[in-house]
This record gives structure tokens, sequence and C-alpha cells, in this order.
């Protein structure tokens, strides 16, 4: 690993929400054996950018994320973001939407929201507007009071992303936020977090296996081979923004869909 | 929810019942009422009883044995049970010895604790207090495990401290399954202070109602049984609508 001060030295003009992944490999070593889950996955991420992942199941997208996000350390390799490496959690720079169920079901959505503040120790008055602010941002303000359960799918992925936005983190990461969404509402979500996306000018990195969301939502898709997952496509989407619901049965649309298709049936 | 009313009025219906049942078998001379006195007669002798200086102090020996046990084994074995939850080998070697454990017989044990401690306080206590641990252990367990681990996930990517972590997702996560911990070692509590003070005691409320038996005093043997029995339900209720109030979020 090159030194730290050479790295940040190398990325001067890196600015607020940059991803620069390079040659970084994942091996899980278990008492019998070791899985190779990454192998030399390398990707830039310009500011502002909306990425998808996507590849077959169990090629390590979800292991990436992880190390994007801290919660992970990568065998080899470097990530840095804004510039600089990321050696633990870091929620100044990243937040994380999960699938469900991880919103804390004994905490109204307006207390989930709060919960990174609350873990800072910012006091109370300015957590509840920051909150609030967050809601409003997801569409959600008229449920702040409500438990988890009181709330449908989509409304606790609204939670979980006002969550992830409510310390204005400049990348946020998604690993399948709406895969246990029913057809109809992730549609509207992912046409609500365009608009969140659009509104906030965050880094997005989104795991997804539908390809038509993958299209639908990305600047750029970036297709992962099976395991151990390498970047076997990189696909700029040139399809205008605002994205609508037409667009998806168009010929740019179908093209981009078929060719991230045939890598994912080659490799599966 | 509807009807819940109708199933009160009905349980209570049930209740009356058994009681009217039992003066009547009583009162009729179906039963000899010298084997079972009516239930007027023994609620009668309970409210006798409850006056009486030396059935109070009983109580009391009782309850504070009690209380001594609880506040001992509960800690205890919430703490070897986080441990054994949270360490992957300790809990390969624990877990099965802590089930055959438990499926012994607490009361075989019941004369090495008055060989060890004698008759008397720490007898009661130390006999409760080993009839208590083993569940609070293994339901800790069952509550630390109850923790998904994509709770932790998340309050790990939000930067949480151990001590965060513990005091803010363990904790709350776990809640309702330790009030039930609470509910059903207090039960096993109880059982294993009135063992021992029925099997080898001077005082206690156990002890006496032993003596009763062993007199055939069968107004207040009866009596005992019912206070025992009413005691041990307000407890358990109590913790129930703690469990209940805690646990909204829970569906
Ligand atoms: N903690 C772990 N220990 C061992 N193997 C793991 C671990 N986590 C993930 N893997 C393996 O790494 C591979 C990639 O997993 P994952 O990142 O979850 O895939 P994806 O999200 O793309 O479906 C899988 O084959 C999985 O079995
Ligand atoms: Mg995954």
């Amino acid at each position: 690993m090159q030194p730290l001060a050479n790295v940040t030295r190398l990325q001067p003009a890196s600015r607020a929400g940059s991803i620069q992944i390079k040659n970084v490999g994942q091996v899980f070593k278990t008492s019998t054996q070791s899985v190779e889950a990454l192998s030399d996955v390398s990707l830039d991420v310009k500011p502002g950018k909306f990425v998808v992942l996507v590849g077959p199941s169990g090629c390590g997208k979800s292991t990436l994320l992880m190390m994007l996000a801290g919660l992970r350390k990568q065998t080899s390799g470097t990530i840095l973001i804004n510039g600089a490496p990321i050696v633990a959690p870091d929620p100044d720079r990243i937040g994380v939407v999960f699938q469900e169920p991880s919103l804390f079901p004994w905490l109204t959505a307006e207390e989930n929201v709060e919960f990174p503040l609350t873990l800072r120790g910012v006091d109370k008055a300015e957590r509840r507007r920051k909150a609030q602010e967050a809601l409003l941002l997801v569409g959600l303000d008229g449920f702040a009071k409500r438990h988890p359960h009181e709330l449908s799918g989509g409304m606790k992925q609204r939670v979980s992303i006002a969550r992830g936005l409510v310390q204005d983190p400049p990348v946020l990461l998604m690993d399948e936020p709406f895969a246990a969404l029913d057809e109809q509402t992730r549609m509207t979500m992912g046409d609500e977090l365009l608009r969140i996306w659009a509104a906030t000018g965050k880094t997005v990195v989104f795991v997804t296996h539908s390809l038509t969301e993958a299209v639908y939502l990305a600047d750029e898709v970036v297709v992962m081979s099976a395991r151990p997952g390498r970047i076997v496509d990189h696909l700029t989407v040139t399809l205008p923004r605002p994205r609508t619901y037409e667009m998806l049965s168009g010929d740019a649309f179908g093209a981009m869909r078929d060719r991230i298709w045939r890598h994912i049936r080659k490799s599966a | 929810m509807i009807g819940s009313l109708g199933l009160k009025l009905a349980r209570f219906a049930v209740v009356l019942s058994v009681f009217a049942l039992w003066e009547v078998l009583s009162r009729t001379g179906m039963v000899n009422p010298r084997l079972l006195p009516s239930a007027s007669d023994t609620i009668a002798m309970l409210g006798q009883l409850l006056q009486r200086a030396s059935v109070r102090s009983d109580l009391a020996v009782t309850a504070s044995e009690v209380a001594v046990a609880f506040v001992l084994a509960v800690p205890c074995g919430a703490l070897i049970g986080f441990a054994i939850a949270e360490n992957r080998y300790f809990a390969e070697v624990a877990k099965p010895l802590l089930f055959f454990a438990f499926s012994i017989p607490k009361s075989i044990f019941l004369p090495m604790f008055i060989l060890v401690f004698g008759v008397g306080f720490s007898q009661k206590v130390g006999f409760a207090f080993f009839s208590t641990i083993f569940i609070v252990i293994m339901s800790t367990t069952v509550a630390v495990d109850s923790v998904k681990t994509e709770y932790l996930t998340v309050a790990r990517s939000y930067g949480a401290t151990t001590a965060q972590t513990a005091f803010r997702v363990y904790l709350p996560s776990m809640l309702p399954v330790l009030l039930e911990t609470v509910r059903i070692s207090m039960i096993f509590n109880l059982t294993g202070v009135l063992l021992a003070e029925m099997y080898a005691s001077r005082d206690g409320i156990g002890h006496q109602i032993a003596t009763w038996g062993e007199n055939f005093q069968m107004e207040q043997l009866l009596a005992g049984v019912l206070m025992i029995a009413i005691i041990a339900m307000t407890f358990n209720e109590l913790v129930r609508w703690v469990e209940t109030r805690c646990s909204h979020w829970r569906t």
C-alpha cells in the first residue's frame, strides 16, 4: 500500500463524493478453505454520479459495498473516498441504506432517522430539525411518530434513505434497497430516489439484481462476473434525464439491457 | 380487539364456577369438609392469617429470601448468558452442558445445600439461586441471539461505540425477551425458596404451609396455597403489563 500522504498528493483535485477503487481484492478464509470473492476490482466514480452495480448473485457486490462503507477490510488494494482512504465506518463521508429490515422496530420513524445524530451526541432540538428535514425530503413528513411496523415496505425504505442522508454525507451506498418491494412500489421508489438524488447531488452506488432498474436509474452501470467478482463491463447510460416510464420500451433501453444480460448469462 | 370483554367475562365466569363448585362440594358434604373446607371458610381463614404477626413475619422471611436470590441470580445469569452468546467457542462448549444441567431436577440437590449451608437463610437463597440461574442463562442466550445482525451492522456503519451498541441496540432489542426471562425466572425462584422451606426450615411461609399440612389443618393449608397463588399471579401479571408497555412495537 502507498503511504497515505503520497496517495492524497496524487489526488489533489478530488472533490467531495469521489470514489476511487484500485486493484481491490477480497479473500474470505474459513477454517477449511479460502474463497476469493473479489479479484482486482478498479473503479473510478466521479462526484455526483449515480452508479449501479449488477452481477450474478454471490459475485461480491455486497462485499464491495461493505468495503466502501468501511465495514469490512479489503485483503488487497486501496479504496479512497473524497481522496482519503477508508479504514473504518465514517458517517461523515458515507451513508448506507440496507435492505429491509434494518430500521430499529423500537424507535419511531423520526427516532430512526435521528439515530446517527444521537450517536454523536447532537442535541435534541438540532436532531429533530435535521430529522424533520430528511423526512420531508423523502416525502414522509406526516409519519414521524409512526413505528416501522406501522409503515409500508416502501415507506420503511424512505425512512432508511432519510437516515442515510441525515448527516449529509457526500456518498450514499445502497445495497438492493428495493429488492423486498413489489413491482409498482419499486418503480415509484426508483423515481423518488432519482428526485432525491437530483435534489441533493450525492454520489450514489446502488446494487440491484434488476437490469431494468439498473438502466433506468444509472449514469453508469458496472457489470460484475461470477465469483471471483471482476468488472467485465462498464457502460454509460446515455438516456436523458429525467428518466420516464416510456423510455423502458425504447430501443436504446433494450439494447443496454441486452448488453448487460449477455455478460451475466455468460458468467452464470 | 373484538370480543375481548366477552373473553374476560367468560374467564371470570370459569374462576367463579370453580369457587362455586368448591363451595358446593364442601357444603353438601359430597367431599368430606374436613378434607376440603369450603371456599368461603378458606377465604375467611386467609383474612385471619394475614392478621397474624407470625404469618406476616414468615411472609417477610420468604419475601427477603426470594428477593435476595432473585437479585443475585438474574444479573449473574444474564452476564453468563451474554458471555456465552457473544463468545462462539464458549458457546459451543457450554450450551449442551447447560441443557444437560437444566434437565436435572434441581430438588435432588436440596440435601446437599443443607449439608453445605445448614438450615437457614443462605440455604434457601443458595438453592433458589441454583434453581433459577440456568433458566436465566439459557433465556439470555436466546435474547442475545434474537438481536438481528442487521441492527448491529447499522449501528457499526454509523460509528456506534461498544457502549452505544450495548445500550442503544442490544438492550432495547432484547428487552421483551429479558422481561419474559424475569417473569419465568421468578416462577423458578419462588418454587426454589418454597421447596427449600418446606423441606427443612424453621421459618418462612413454605415451612408454615408444610406444618399446617402435617397437622391436618386443612383450612390454613388451603388459605396458604391461595395466598401464594395470588402473590405469584400478581407478580406475573405485573411483569406482563410492563412487557406489553415496553414491546408495543412488536407485532
Ligand atoms: N463473511 C464471509 N465469509 C465467507 N464467505 C463470504 C462471506 N461473505 C460473503 N462471502 C462469499 O463471498 C461471495 C460474495 O458474496 P456477496 O458479496 O454477498 O455477493 P452478492 O452481494 O453479489 O450476492 C459469496 O460467494 C459469499 O458466499
Ligand atoms: Mg448482496
